[in-house]
């Protein structure tokens, strides 16, 4: 018996130890795309013919609408210029641009994985959607030596180059937007009381910083009330309520929840408070919540925009939003009408993009970012006027001017000052 | 071994089952696992990493609803609870060992809290109780901003590769996977297949019975409860060392179900379906995105109903159904079916050292 067990042992030892010399002796791997490999001459992701660009953004759950968008532009601009034969890069050569876009359900875990997995065969990665997912690979981006570029958060983070030296923002900050419409208010002459209602993080706090910091030293000016909620929050009528019986005639709310933000202007009309609104950029749609908020009943609605609204009939025959729109329904998947903006943004990212590609003299990574911060006063297609791209300015994502616009029972109107 | 006594067992005992080729499996195995990660792709190696750490998730999650029949669905707040710990240890530059240690410990301690209240109350109400630590543990991480960085979240790449190892980062962070995970699997194999294993067995059977037996269904749930907080306090750890980042979203409620479809897809009460399960989690979404990007929800739901339906023991029952169906039709032939062993046995016997060959077949 003993025997037979220490022979079956020497046996095992003797077929694992020639299993383990087989699986080293199993060919080399290959790491040359590995972090901290250095890549000399072209990085991966391009030929001579063609870029490849990858996107980590929500297709799934409650972000999905806004994250489709955000393919489905890019995918449009890109699709419509290889139709065309290509884009023309800086190094002379014309190459055609894919897209390889990914699922995160706003999970940052599955956001670091599709990173993960593209990285070692996209060119650079771009446009994805939300704080957390972006942020979940920020730090390997930047490992990897990965641009991570044109994307569609307000966080600052990724627009400070010291701590993001591979990475850009696109959309502008909280920041941008609330100071653009402090700005606005900062030009009535006549008395004002405001109270601010604000979702109580980054997000809410950024607007009214910004805000705030627009509106300083001006004494006809008066926060009259501040209140906060939170994004779990299923009503905010008490919030509401107390901020009415303050007898504002401005109302400042940096609220992201679309039901809250149609809950709380039927709110108000109930309570005959009647102040004018500044609502941020991503829930102010005439479409989806100031019609059945009822906004008409408001002596102004006010929001800030950069791109032109394609449903809105001052822009039904402009040019830039007839290609759009065509491209969109043919190359981006896209068959309806755009419920969100994050489909004009995305459209401007591949504009952007397209503008880098046209000055970056080698077909690397490198001379792709120092092309694509080199980007001043280009008013990409879709662009309102007054707002343009910039990406030379630190701190600052490539859009940051905005213009604040009211509401005219249908769309906006771009205004100049608060009457 | 071949005396008369056993003889009708002989049908039965398979090639596998003879001690000497589970040992040669296991011997096999190591050097696979050791080998492995030099020889794969980063990719590859950090996606099995990334399986490791929602394994272990789903086998804490498996010990306090697959062993102790208690519904939770609040696993992710323990491997958030984790994570976040770690985080923290991290920035303020905590010994890491000791980071380990709170990033276990502070979770089992609130597991042990919530535990104490809950397992008071019956059935489904412990799952109501459970749902509240995602729904609070989120605007509670936002809230929180000093220690969590509130919804920005926090960044930590700790799990760099030690220059002396001379291995890349991937590699350095599946070892530790590999070594942290499998002591937590061994550990929890021991649990489950000794005294406490048998008493959560009663316990999750019949609670009288316990009782009448002399065993406190109510301490054995509280002690269900926290080790199921402490492992998800591992997987938290685990999280930070492979993911490096966490956020109010690695709480969200909505992980915590997928992490109760992942151990029921992978096989309730089961070593092996845990594993499962981790791969179920990890790998369904990354196919599902192969197949189409905008239509992941959809296939997702269209493969667990696929799942449930053809092997509503979850995915580890497969060999089994197997076997049942080929001892049917030779049972069909002789005269005697043989007594069919009870699948504790069997189950957990054979599984024991089939975990890490499946992860290799999937990985």
């Amino acid at each position: 018996m003993r025997r037979t067990r220490s022979r079956t042992a020497f046996r095992v030892v003797a077929g694992a130890s020639a299993l383990a010399l087989m699986l080293a002796g199993c060919g080399s791997r290959d790491d040359s795309g590995r972090s901290g490999a250095g890549n000399s001459g072209t990085s991966p992701g391009i030929t001579d013919t063609t870029l490849t660009l990858g996107i980590t953004t929500p297709l799934s759950g409650a972000t999905a609408g806004p994250g489709t968008c955000t393919v489905a532009g890019v995918k449009a601009y890109f699709g419509a210029k290889n139709a065309e034969g290509g884009i023309k890069f800086g190094d002379g050569k014309t190459r055609t641009v894919e897209i390889k876009a990914l699922d995160d359900g706003y999970d940052p875990q599955k956001a670091k994985a599709n990173y993960d997995q593209l990285k070692g065969d996209v060119f650079a990665m771009t446009a994805g959607l939300g704080t957390p997912t972006n942020r979940a690979w920020r730090q390997a981006a930047i490992a990897d030596e990965v641009p991570q570029v044109l994307i569609m958060t307000g966080d600052p983070i990724f627009s400070d180059k010291k701590e993001s030296p591979w990475q850009l923002g696109f959309v502008p900050k909280y920041q941008n937007e609330g100071e653009a419409m402090g700005a606005l208010l900062a030009t009535s002459s006549g008395q004002h009381k405001v109270a601010i209602l604000s979702q109580n993080d980054d997000y809410g706090k950024g607007y009214v910083e910004g805000f705030k910091d627009a509106i300083k030293g001006k004494d006809n000016i008066q926060v009259v009330d501040e209140l906060t909620y939170e994004a779990t929050d299923t009503s905010v009528d008490a919030q509401i309520t107390q901020l009415a019986s303050s007898g504002a005639d401005v109302f400042f709310n940096a609220m992201s929840i679309t039901p809250l933000m149609i809950s709380s202007l039927q709110k108000a009309q109930q309570l005959g408070w009647k102040p004018s609104w500044f609502l941020p950029s991503n829930t102010s749609s005439p479409g989806a919540i100031l019609e059945p908020g009822g906004a008409s009943a408001f002596p102004g609605v006010y929001t800030v925009s950069f791109a032109k609204a394609p449903a809105s009939p001052a822009f039904a025959s402009d040019e830039d939003v007839q290609t759009y729109l065509a491209a969109l329904k043919q190359y981006g998947d896209y068959p309806d009408p755009p419920a969100f903006p994050h489909c004009q943004w995305s459209w401007m990212v591949g504009a952007t993009l397209d503008q880098a590609f046209q000055k970056m003299k080698e077909p690397t990574r490198d001379s792709f970012m120092e092309a694509l911060r080199s980007i001043k006063d280009y008013q990409a297609p879709l662009m309102l006027e007054g707002t343009s791209v910039d990406t030379t300015q630190d701190d600052q994502p490539a859009v940051s001017s905005v213009v604040v616009q009211k509401y005219n029972g249908r769309g906006y109107d771009t205004v100049q000052s608060f009457d | 071994m071949a005396s008369p006594m056993v003889s009708p067992q002989q049908g039965t005992l398979s090639w596998w089952q003879r001690p000497w080729v589970r040992w040669a499996a296991l011997v096999v195995l190591l050097v696979v696992l050791v080998v492995a990660p030099l020889q794969l792709s980063e990719f590859t190696n950090q996606t099995i990493a990334r399986i490791g750490v929602f394994a272990v998730a789903v086998l804490g999650l498996n010990v306090v609803m697959g062993y102790t029949g208690q519904v939770s669905l609040g696993q992710i707040f323990f491997l958030g609870f984790g994570a976040y710990v770690t985080a923290y240890g991290v920035t303020n530059e905590w010994n890491i060992v000791l980071t380990f240690v709170v990033a276990c410990v502070a979770p089992a301690v609130a597991g042990l809290l919530v535990a104490l209240a809950a397992a008071r109350l019956g059935g489904l109400a412990i799952a109501m109780v459970t749902i509240a630590l995602p729904i609070v543990g989120v605007p509670l991480a936002k809230r929180l901003s000093d220690f969590t960085g509130g919804s920005e979240g926090l960044s930590t790449a700790f799990a760099r590769a030690p220059e002396w190892s001379g291995l890349f980062d991937d590699q350095w962070q599946l070892y530790l996977v590999l070594v942290i995970g499998g002591v937590t699997y061994l550990l929890t194999r021991n649990l489950v297949r000794g005294k406490y294993g048998r008493a959560f067995a009663i316990v999750k059977g019949n609670e009288a019975v316990a009782s009448s037996m002399g065993i406190s269904p109510y301490r054995y749930k509280v002690l269900a409860f926290t080790i199921a907080s402490l492992i998800g306090g591992v997987s938290g750890f685990l999280y930070m060392i492979v993911i490096q980042y966490t956020s109010p979203e690695t709480l969200s409620f909505g992980h915590s179900i997928n992490l109760v479809a992942a151990m029921v897809i992978g096989g309730s009460a089961s070593i092996v379906g845990s594993i499962l399960g981790g791969i179920y989690y990890v790998l369904v979404p990354q196919l599902t995105n192969a197949v189409d990007p905008s239509l992941t929800a959809l296939l997702q739901g269209a493969i667990l109903l696929a799942v449930l339906f053809v092997l509503p023991g979850g995915l580890v029952s497969l060999p089994r159904a197997l076997t049942r169906g080929r001892r049917r039709s030779h049972a069909s032939r002789g005269p005697v079916a043989p007594p069919t062993t009870p699948p504790s046995t069997t189950g957990s016997g054979t599984t024991a050292e089939e975990p890490e060959t499946e992860r290799q077949g999937h990985a």
